[in-house]
C-alpha cells in the first residue's frame, strides 16, 4: 500500500513538473509543428561539463525530446576532450555532432578554417526559427560570434566574467577590519590596486595561521595546465594593461622588438607578482585548475581571488557543496594605474568577459533538427530559469526577470555586475591560432611556476616563441 | 595444391585486409606527413620540409629532455618492479595463512583502469586533503608534488610500480609453476641451500620469461600516459613531461602534426631498437641454456 502511494506520488510529481515546464514554452504548437518532419531524428552534441551545460541536459533536453519527438544525445565531458573531440570532427568532416559548444576564443580558428555552419539563413527561414527568437534581446556578447559580415555562426548559451571574488563577512567583521588598520594604516576594502590585493592576502594568509585555521588571502589556477595560461592572458594580464596575450594585432608579433608587450617590462611585473603571489594561497594551489578554485573557495578557505564567477550559483546558493552561502561579495578586480580608465574609454579591458555559444558544423547531418535545440535553449521564457541554474545571461531581458533579480544580492550582486560593468571586460583577441598559442604560453609559464626558471626569462624565451610560431603559421 | 593455396589466401585477406588498414596505411600517412610542416591553424598550409622536421628532433632540447626523463623513467620503474615482482612471486610459492586474500588484494590494481589510478593518486597525494602528505607532514617531510620535481617524478615511478608490480608477480608465479622438477630434486641431492637452488637452479630457468616480462614493461613504461597524465599533467613545470604526454601536447593542443609525425616515427624506430636488442639477448639465452 505504502510502495503504491510512492509510486503515485512519484507519477503526480512528474506529472506537475511536467506540466510546470511546458507552462514555461510560450508556443508549443509552433514547436511541434516544426519539428514535425524531424520527428525521431537523433541529434548528437558536445560541450564542455559546465553548470550551463549540465542544465541544458538535464532540463533543457529532457524537455525538447518531449515535445518535439527529437532525441538529443548531448556528451559531456572535460574542456580538453571536447576540444579535442570537436576539432577532430570539424577537421575530418566526419558528421559525428549536430551541434558543439564554440567557446568564445575558439570561433576565430573555426571561423577561419570554414568548419561552422552560417546561421544567419536558419534565422531568416521562419519554418525552423520561431517568431519570438528576437535576435535584438542578446547582448553584445552575440557579436564575438559573427564574422565580418555579420553572419551568425553560434548562438551564445554562457556568459560569465573572471572576476574578483571575497568573502563579505570577513571584510565586514570588525576585529578584522581593525587589526588589518593597525597592520596597514587603511581601511580594509574591496582592494581597487594589486598592492591593496597583495596585502589582504598576506593579511588573511597570516590570519589563518595565528588562528590556526584553514584560511588563505589568495588563490589561483597554477596547475600544469592549459588554465594557468589563460589565466595569465584572461585575467592577471589585462588588469596590469598586456592585452590580447601581449600581442600586437597589426604586425602579429609579440616581443617588444617587434612592437608586441609580452616581454615587456610591464608583463614581467605582472607575471613576477603572479608567481610570487603563489605564497599566500593554499600548498595545493600549483595542482589547482578552474574547478579546483572554486571548490576551495567554496569550503570557506579563501578571503578574496579571481575565479571563473560561472561558479558563483552554486558557491551561493547550494549548501550542500557551498559553506559560504550569504558571505559571498563580487567586485571588479584590481587594475594597475591607468588601465581602469583606458577600459572605460574602450582602449582596453581589465578581463575576459568568457563564454560559449552553441554552432553547427559545417559536417552536421542534421542540421535544422541541430538549430531547433540551440534555439530551445536560448528561449526567452527559459533564460532566468537557466541563469539561476547555470549563473549566466545572454540575454537584455533575462537582467530584467524577477527571478534574477530576487537571486542579484544573494549572489553578492554578480547579475547587476554583469549588466551594468560587463561593458568594462572583452571577450578573446581574434587569434585564430590561439590552440597551438595556449600551448607555448603554457610551457614557459609553468615552467616559472614551478620556478625552473625565473619569470622575466620565461616570458623572453616565450615572446621570441610566439614570433617565430606567428611566421610558422604565416602570419 | 593450388586450390589450397588459394583458399589459404581466402582466409588470411579479412585479416590482412585490417592489418593493412589500420596498421600500414597509417604508419605510411605518418611518413608522409614527417616530411611536411604542417598545423591545422596555418595560413599557409602543408609546406614540404624534406627531413628538416628529423633534424629539428635532433636538437629540440624539450624533445630531449622529456625523452631523457622518460627513459629515466623506464629504467627506475623496470629495477625496482622485476625484483620486487620476482620477490613476491617467490614468496607466494609458499604456503601461508591468508595467501588467497592477500593474492586477490595484490592483483586488484591490474583491474582497475589506468586514468581511474590516477584520478585516485590525485586525491591520495592531494597536498590540501590527501592523507599521505598529511602523515608526512607527521614526520616533517613537506610533501608537494606540485610544487617539488624530484617529490613529483618520484610519484609517478610509486603509482607505475604500485600499479604494475603485480602484472610481474603474476607472470613470473606462472613461470615458476610451470619449471621443470627434476633440477630441483637435483639440487637437493647434491646438498643445496634454498639461496643456492634459487641462484643456480631457479633463476637459469627463469630467466626466458624473466627477460619476455622485462620487455612488456620497458614498451608499457616508455609509452606510459594516463595515470601520469591525470596525476601532474607532466607538470610542475615540465618534471614529468615524459615523452609520450609531450607527443599528446604537440599533436592535440599545438597541432602540430608534420613535426609530431617525425617525433612519432623516431620513437617507434627507438621502440624496435629496444624490442630487437632484446630479442636477440632473449633468443641467445636460451640457446645458450
Amino acid at each position: 500500500m505504502r510502495k503504491g502511494i510512492n509510486v503515485l506520488l512519484v507519477v503526480l510529481l512528474v506529472l506537475g513538473l511536467g506540466g510546470l515546464a511546458f507552462a514555461q514554452v510560450a508556443n508549443p504548437e509552433w514547436w511541434q509543428k516544426a519539428a514535425e518532419p524531424y520527428k525521431g531524428v537523433v541529434i548528437k552534441g558536445i560541450s564542455e561539463s559546465t553548470p550551463p551545460s549540465k542544465a541544458m541536459v538535464e532540463v533543457a533536453a529532457p524537455e525538447f525530446e518531449k515535445l518535439t519527438g527529437i532525441k538529443v544525445q548531448f556528451e559531456v565531458t572535460s574542456w580538453d576532450e571536447m576540444y579535442n573531440k570537436s576539432i577532430q570532427d570539424l577537421q575530418s568532416g566526419a558528421g559525428i555532432y549536430d551541434f558543439i559548444y564554440v567557446e568564445q576564443d575558439i570561433i576565430y580558428a573555426y571561423l577561419e578554417q570554414n568548419w561552422l555552419t552560417n546561421l544567419t539563413p536558419f534565422i531568416q527561414n521562419s519554418a525552423i526559427t520561431e517568431p519570438n527568437f528576437d535576435l535584438d534581446d542578446f547582448t553584445s556578447f552575440i557579436n564575438y560570434f559573427k564574422d565580418a559580415e555579420g553572419n551568425i555562426f553560434a548562438i551564445p548559451f554562457e556568459a560569465f566574467l573572471k572576476s574578483y571574488i571575497y568573502r563579505k563577512d570577513l571584510f565586514e567583521d570588525p576585529e578584522i577590519q581593525k587589526a588589518f588598520k593597525e597592520k596597514y594604516g587603511y581601511d580594509l576594502a574591496v582592494p581597487t590596486n594589486w598592492d591593496q590585493y597583495t596585502d589582504i592576502a598576506k593579511f588573511f594568509t597570516e590570519y589563518g595561521k595565528e588562528k590556526g585555521i584553514e584560511l588563505y588571502g589568495h588563490v589561483a589556477q597554477a596547475k600544469t595546465h592549459p588554465c594557468v595560461a589563460y589565466e595569465m592572458c584572461e585575467s592577471i594580464w589585462p588588469a596590469w594593461g598586456i592585452y590580447n596575450w601581449g600581442i600586437n594585432l597589426e604586425t602579429m608579433r609579440a616581443s617588444v622588438d617587434k612592437g608586441g608587450t609580452l616581454n615587456s617590462e610591464q608583463a614581467k611585473k605582472a607575471f613576477r607578482w603572479y608567481v610570487d603571489m603563489l605564497q599566500y594561497a593554499p600548498p595545493g594551489v600549483r595542482t589547482y585548475t578552474w574547478d579546483e578554485t572554486a571548490a576551495v573557495f567554496g569550503a570557506g578557505k579563501i578571503a578574496q581571488g579571481l575565479i571563473y564567477l560561472e561558479n558563483i550559483g552554486w558557491l551561493a546558493t547550494d549548501p550542500t557543496r557551498s559553506a559560504v552561502i550569504g558571505k559571498i561579495g563580487v567586485a571588479l578586480p584590481p587594475t594597475a594605474p591607468g588601465v581602469l580608465e583606458e577600459a572605460k574609454a574602450g582602449k582596453g579591458y581589465i578581463g575576459y568577459y568568457d563564454g560559449g555559444a552553441l554552432g553547427i558544423p559545417h559536417s552536421a547531418k542534421n542540421k535544422e533538427a541541430a538549430w531547433l535545440f540551440i534555439q530551445w535553449c536560448a528561449r526567452k521564457e527559459w533564460q532566468a530559469e537557466f541563469a539561476k541554474l547555470a549563473t549566466r545571461v545572454v540575454r537584455k531581458s533575462t537582467f530584467d526577470d524577477p527571478l534574477i533579480k530576487e537571486l542579484d544580492p544573494k549572489m553578492g550582486g554578480y547579475f547587476t555586475l554583469l549588466k551594468e560593468q560587463g561593458h568594462l571586460f572583452a571577450g578573446a583577441p581574434p587569434l585564430p591560432m590561439h590552440r597551438p598559442l595556449n600551448e607555448i604560453y603554457l610551457k614557459w609559464i609553468s615552467k616559472a611556476v614551478a620556478g625552473e626558471i625565473s619569470p622575466e626569462e620565461a616570458l623572453d624565451n616565450l615572446a621570441q616563441e610566439v614570433d617565430q610560431l606567428m611566421e610558422e603559421l604565416g602570419y | 595444391m593450388r586450390e589450397n593455396k588459394a583458399q589459404a589466401w581466402g582466409l588470411i585477406a579479412p585479416t590482412l585486409t585490417l592489418m593493412i588498414l589500420i596498421g600500414v596505411i597509417p604508419v605510411l600517412y605518418i611518413i608522409y606527413l614527417s616530411a611536411f610542416k604542417y598545423n591545422v591553424f596555418s595560413r599557409v598550409g602543408m609546406v614540404y620540409t624534406g627531413f628538416n622536421n628529423f633534424r629539428k628532433l635532433m636538437f629540440d632540447q624539450d624533445f630531449l629532455k622529456s625523452l631523457r626523463l622518460g627513459l629515466t623513467f623506464v629504467v627506475l620503474c623496470c629495477a625496482i618492479e622485476m625484483p620486487l615482482g620476482l620477490l613476491i612471486a617467490n614468496l607466494l610459492t609458499f604456503e601461508f595463512k591468508g595467501k588467497g586474500i592477500f593474492r586477490t588484494i595484490m592483483t586488484l590494481p591490474l583491474a582497475m583502469a589506468p586514468i581511474s589510478i590516477g584520478s585516485m593518486w590525485v586525491l591520495l597525494t592531494n597536498p590540501d586533503i590527501g592523507p599521505i602528505p598529511f602523515y608526512l607532514r607527521k614526520v616533517g617531510i613537506d610533501y608537494n608534488i606540485g610544487v617539488n620535481a624530484s617529490q613529483a617524478f618520484f610519484t609517478t615511478v610509486l603509482v607505475d610500480v604500485w600499479h604494475w608490480t603485480p602484472f610481474v608477480t603474476l607472470t613470473l608465479m606462472a613461470g615458476l609453476s610451470s619449471l621443470p622438477k627434476q633440477p630441483y630434486e637435483a639440487a637437493l641431492v647434491d646438498g643445496a641451500n634454498r639461496w643456492q637452488t634459487f641462484r643456480y637452479v631457479t633463476l637459469p630457468l627463469l630467466k626466458p620469461i624473466l627477460l619476455t616480462t622485462l620487455f612488456i614493461r620497458i614498451m608499457d613504461t616508455f609509452r606510459i600516459f594516463d595515470e601520469v597524465w591525470m596525476l601532474t599533467s607532466g607538470g610542475p613545470g615540465t618534471a614529468t613531461r615524459y615523452v609520450s604526454i609531450h607527443l599528446v601536447r604537440l599533436v592535440l593542443q599545438s597541432m602540430e602534426y608534420g613535426y609530431s609525425s617525425a617525433m612519432s616515427l623516431f620513437l617507434l624506430y627507438l621502440t624496435i631498437v629496444m624490442c630487437w636488442l632484446l630479442l636477440t639477448f632473449i633468443s641467445s639465452s636460451q640457446e645458450a641454456s
